[in-house]
């Protein structure tokens, strides 16, 4: 099976500090859903903001769908970003003064690669995904500060995934959900990335979410590094 | 991009709003400066468009110009008839008018002066003066009234008026034993020319009672219709002897008189004033600029706030260009509102305020398409607030670098 993401001797450190990753190798198929568990400040958000392509390792290589990441521009990576990622924060996805369909719609708009994948109008792909994910039409249509917690992080996920990504980085996106629209949130993310053949990359610190991914990583089992923030936010 | 600009503003519209206010407002006095001294002088180059020379008693160029033809001042002396009578029958002069100046009626100006007035004097576009009732006076105790003065008085064809010595509008010496009739009302000019009453050079001497016996009036041609004027408009069969016949005015032997150019006259008026112009450009660019920092203030303030909104705009691939852009794009949309807003003010207000100006000063501010130079002033405000706006795109630019897709609320 090909490889979706596929680290090589990669150290990151911010400056003035010691590293905060050192993974001498770790790759993710393609198509698989891996959840990723890290302690707070373990340097979970370093490694997803390397992945993403928003900083650069000082050592190693990122390859994502065989594109070696160290190889492209800082314009370049965005552009890749915007082609094959999909992101998902933790809360706070949406801009607010957008409603939640023209939120989702901001997922392909800097990419015409994702537009093209689409095989109907992106708006329409919008609400049918939102529909999918629990939005009734009139919720759609509202700014997205007016929506619940929990539709925010599901027009997050919709804009996430609009134009089939291979690509799906999720940063503890259910840590402000509680335990019933978790388990929901999590089944509809991974339901519409199986349709889309992504690859999930899910971080949590919530080792009770395990059963519904394929694999189940800890951070400490592939980097080496011990960065002071854990000692600090310990 | 426009469009995530536009809504992105129209989140923040209150203080967006106030601040496209506090622009126009700033645009808005800024082309008015502009306007108000294009109109001015406009407006004086109309007045004394058909006049070649002004002559009168010694005294600043610019007081005689002011009070002879503008009706602005007064005169402290006058120049004898005779000196009129010798001069104007020169083989240069082609026509001559006579003015004599220092009445009122109800603080509007009195004009002495006779029919070669209504015959010579001419305004903007070398026009004539018309008569839309009645006729130009033929003797003395009648009056024609400026299209304006007839309006402010109230008075029509055949209504008397009594004229008041000194040029306020209250006085203790009003003629009344004097009354003048109302003969004719002029068309409007937009010139000082509306505001003032028009009598005969005869009519004034009689009220100030130097020539009681009105029988032997003014039709014999060798006969002094008074004893001294405050001015005269003098026009020239060749013009370019204007420069020559001036000098040997100003060197005249038997009086001493004054005698000016009135366009070079209205330029060196300019000149002086241009300092208070300057100051008035000077202020209305830091009152733009004031409102221009406005922006720039709510911008800047709006960035911490939008930090999120700046990661969530990466997350989905906009790069920091995207981010410096869309700040930009924000500050143009204010500015180019404003402006805009600005020159629909200034219209409005322009003519809200046209009639109310041209009765109390005479100047006709009209209303015209905005000129090169307004163009340029607006063009200037418009890339002022495209590069203040730098300042927070740059800085929008840096923080959405570092801060990438993890900010810390």
């Amino acid at each position: 099976m090909a490889t979706a993401v596929e680290l090589t001797g990669l150290t990151f450190s911010w400056p003035g500090s010691s590293p905060t990753l050192d993974i001498n190798h770790w790759q993710v198929a393609q198509g698989e859903s891996v959840l990723l568990r890290g302690a707070s400040g373990s340097g979970k958000s370093t490694l997803l903001s390397l992945l993403a392509g928003i900083n650069t390792p000082q050592k190693g290589v990122i390859k994502l769908f065989e594109t070696d990441l160290s190889q492209l521009s800082a314009r370049q990576r965005d552009k890749f970003r915007a082609d094959h990622i999909g992101y998902i924060f933790q809360q706070f996805n949406l801009l607010p003064y957008l409603t939640a369909v023209e939120n989702v719609l901001l997922g392909v708009k800097f990419s015409k690669h994702r537009q093209r994948k689409l095989s109907q109008s992106a708006t329409n792909t919008a609400t049918d995904y939102l529909l999918r994910l629990g939005l009734t039409a009139a919720q759609q249509q509202q700014p997205a500060a007016q929506l619940s917690v929990g539709q925010q992080q599901r027009v997050a996920a919709a804009r996430a995934l609009i134009g089939g990504p291979e690509l799906l980085i999720a940063d503890e996106p259910t840590s402000a959900l509680d335990a019933d629209r978790r388990d929901n949130f999590i089944k509809l993310l991974l339901e519409l990335s199986a349709a889309n053949n992504t690859t999930v990359l899910f971080v949590t610190h919530d080792v009770a979410l395990a059963p519904y991914f394929n694999t189940h990583v800890e951070l400490t089992e592939i980097s080496r590094a011990m960065p002071d923030a854990e000692l600090n936010n310990a | 991009m426009l469009k995530l600009a536009l809504k992105s503003l129209n989140n923040r519209r209150v203080s967006v709003l106030l601040t496209v206010i506090a622009i126009a407002v700033s645009v808005a006095l800024l082309l008015a400066v502009e306007r108000v001294k294009q109109q001015v002088q406009q407006n004086f180059a109309n007045t004394v468009s058909g006049t070649d020379l002004i002559i009168g008693p010694r005294s600043s160029q610019t007081q005689l110009l002011l009070a002879s033809v503008f009706h602005i001042g007064s005169m402290t002396n006058t120049m004898s008839w005779d000196s009129y009578e010798q001069i104007s029958s020169r083989s240069e002069i082609d026509w001559s008018v006579p003015i004599s100046l220092g009445d009122s009626v109800q603080g509007l100006p009195v004009v002495a002066t006779n029919e070669q007035y209504f015959q010579h004097y001419r305004y903007a576009d070398k026009q004539s003066l018309e008569l839309t009732h009645g006729n130009w006076f033929d003797a003395s105790k009648q009056a024609v009234l400026g299209a304006e003065a007839s309006e402010q008085l109230g008075l029509a064809i055949g209504d008397q008026l009594t004229i008041a010595h000194g040029s306020g509008g209250l006085s203790f010496s009003e003629h009344e034993q004097h009354p003048i009739n109302v003969v004719g009302v002029l068309a409007r000019t937009g010139t000082p020319v509306d505001q003032a009453v028009f009598v005969d050079l005869t009519t004034i001497d009689q009220v100030h009672g130097l020539t009681e016996d009105d029988s032997h009036g003014h039709d014999h041609a060798h006969n002094h219709p008074t004893e001294s004027i405050s001015a005269a408009l003098l026009g020239l069969k060749v013009k370019p002897l204007a420069l020559r016949l001036q000098r040997e005015i100003n060197t005249y032997e038997q009086e001493p008189l004054t005698a000016l150019m009135p366009g070079l006259t209205l330029q060196q008026l300019w000149k002086t004033l241009n300092i208070f112009e300057q100051a008035l450009n000077g202020i209305s660019v830091l009152v733009v600029l004031i409102g221009l920092i406005g922006m720039l203030t709510i911008l800047l303030a709006s960035l911490r706030e939008r930090r999120r909104e700046m990661a969530v705009l990466r997350a989905v691939g906009a790069g920091p260009g995207t981010i410096f852009g869309l700040l930009v794009t924000e500050a143009l949309v204010v500015t180019i509102v404003a402006t805009s807003t600005g020159l629909t003010l200034l219209y409005g207000l322009q003519w809200a305020l046209m009639d109310v100006i041209h009765s109390r000063s005479g100047i006709l501010f009209s209303l015209y398409p905005p000129t090169v130079a307004e163009w340029w002033r607006m063009g200037l405000v418009v890339c002022a607030g495209f590069l203040l706006s730098l300042v927070p795109a740059w800085r929008a630019y840096r923080q959405s670098l570092s801060d990438g897709l993890t900010v810390k609320v």
